[in-house]
């Protein structure tokens, strides 16, 4: 199967920002990333967009497509339609066309220490840290985050507050405090909780709409939020 | 980013009582409209107006109506304006003055009621 499709793409120069049409022949099979790279190729040489594993594991060609953040490489052209509009993410400064700077989302997520603390972390003499099945399930489907940015562009409190830590961020910190093996949830849980913590959020849930990964981001800010309140308001009475 | 925000009450808190005086609202303003529109036809008149709030139990609950929604209101305008770049860079001033004008929403109504 074969159409011919429109794509529009928002481009940006460094100055201004406009649209840009590029119409073409997709075949069935053909990812959205597949059009960027056939568009690069044969149309315009200028077209700057970041992709790298092609396969939806490592988060880089996250992009809006007709509104909606999605990984360009995990979306088939012909189950979109015939006309495709291509912008870069919301919420993050764009550097060229497609691509955004990430290193705001980035630096948010190192915040939260999204790594296991121990009291007794000894690397010369490794001990196994046991776990049950029941254990490793509180948590893992929050370790499936690629970091791709599209819960944050689709968030509208990380749209209003610049320091807002956004949904990636505090579900990395849950993933770490529903850990078991994990001895720094004190710590981590005074990061979110401030007021660029997970109060921000409104549980509009975009971000578990969007996520790439089915990780639900939203379920993991309220889990992090009731965690928070329950510990500020226990520490009250230490 | 700022730094930590360890031991802050005020956030936690906020949320909690955010949902419990939801809770509350939506029962009281029914109970509310139940006695002044439902139990008789001439409940809004003065007379009668002055001749219920001269019971102690419904002068505390309108008193308890009183700072459950101005809590929620000056709660809720406290998370609207943090919810702002200006409001996250003068996140003291947000807290303090619509922490006041909840006491003085409270306060002033308070007074109101006992003159009855």
């Amino acid at each position: 199967m074969e159409r011919e499709v429109l794509f529009r793409i928002r481009r940006f120069d460094g100055d201004k920002s406009y649209w840009q049409d590029f119409r073409f022949t997709a075949k069935r099979g053909m990812t959205v990333l597949d059009g960027l790279y056939y568009i690069k190729e044969n149309l315009d040489g200028s077209l700057a967009f970041r992709a790298s594993c092609r396969m939806g594991v490592c988060g880089s060609c996250a992009v809006k497509i007709n509104g909606k953040p999605r990984l360009a490489c995990e979306t088939q052209i012909l189950d979109i339609g015939s006309t495709l509009e291509i912008e870069p993410l919301d919420n993050m400064p764009v550097l060229k066309d497609l691509i955004v700077d990430m290193d705001d989302f980035f630096r948010k997520h190192e915040a939260v220490k999204p790594y296991l603390m121990r009291e007794d972390d000894d690397y010369e003499n490794p001990k196994e840290l046991l776990q049950t099945p029941k254990e490793l399930h509180a948590y893992y489907d929050f370790t499936l985050c690629i970091k791709c940015g599209a819960c944050y562009s689709a968030c509208p409190a990380s749209a209003t507050r610049s320091d807002y830590l956004g949904p990636a961020a505090i579900t990395a910190a849950y993933r770490f405090c529903a850990d078991s093996r994990d001895e720094g949830k004190e710590e981590r849980l005074s990061l979110v909780s401030g007021s660029e913590g997970v109060w921000r959020c409104h549980f509009n849930a975009e971000c578990s709409e969007v996520c790439p990964k089915s990780i639900e981001p939203a379920k993991a800010v309220q889990k992090m939020r009731l965690m928070s309140a329950i510990h500020m308001i226990k520490s009250i009475f230490r | 980013m700022s730094e930590s925000h360890t031991r802050k009450v005020l956030e936690p808190f906020g949320w909690v009582f955010q949902m419990i005086t939801g809770l509350l609202l939506f029962a009281f303003v029914i109970f509310h409209l139940y006695i002044t529109h439902l139990t008789s036809h001439d409940a809004l008149e003065y007379a009668k107006v002055v001749q219920r709030l001269s019971n102690p139990a419904i002068k505390a609950f309108y008193w308890l109506f009183l700072a459950s929604a101005s809590f929620h209101a000056f709660n809720g305008l406290r998370a609207i304006l943090l919810d702002t770049d200006f409001g996250g860079r003068n996140e003291r001033a947000v807290n303090t003055l619509t922490m006041a004008l909840f006491v003085v929403a409270v306060v002033y109504g308070g007074l109101l009621l006992i003159t009855f």
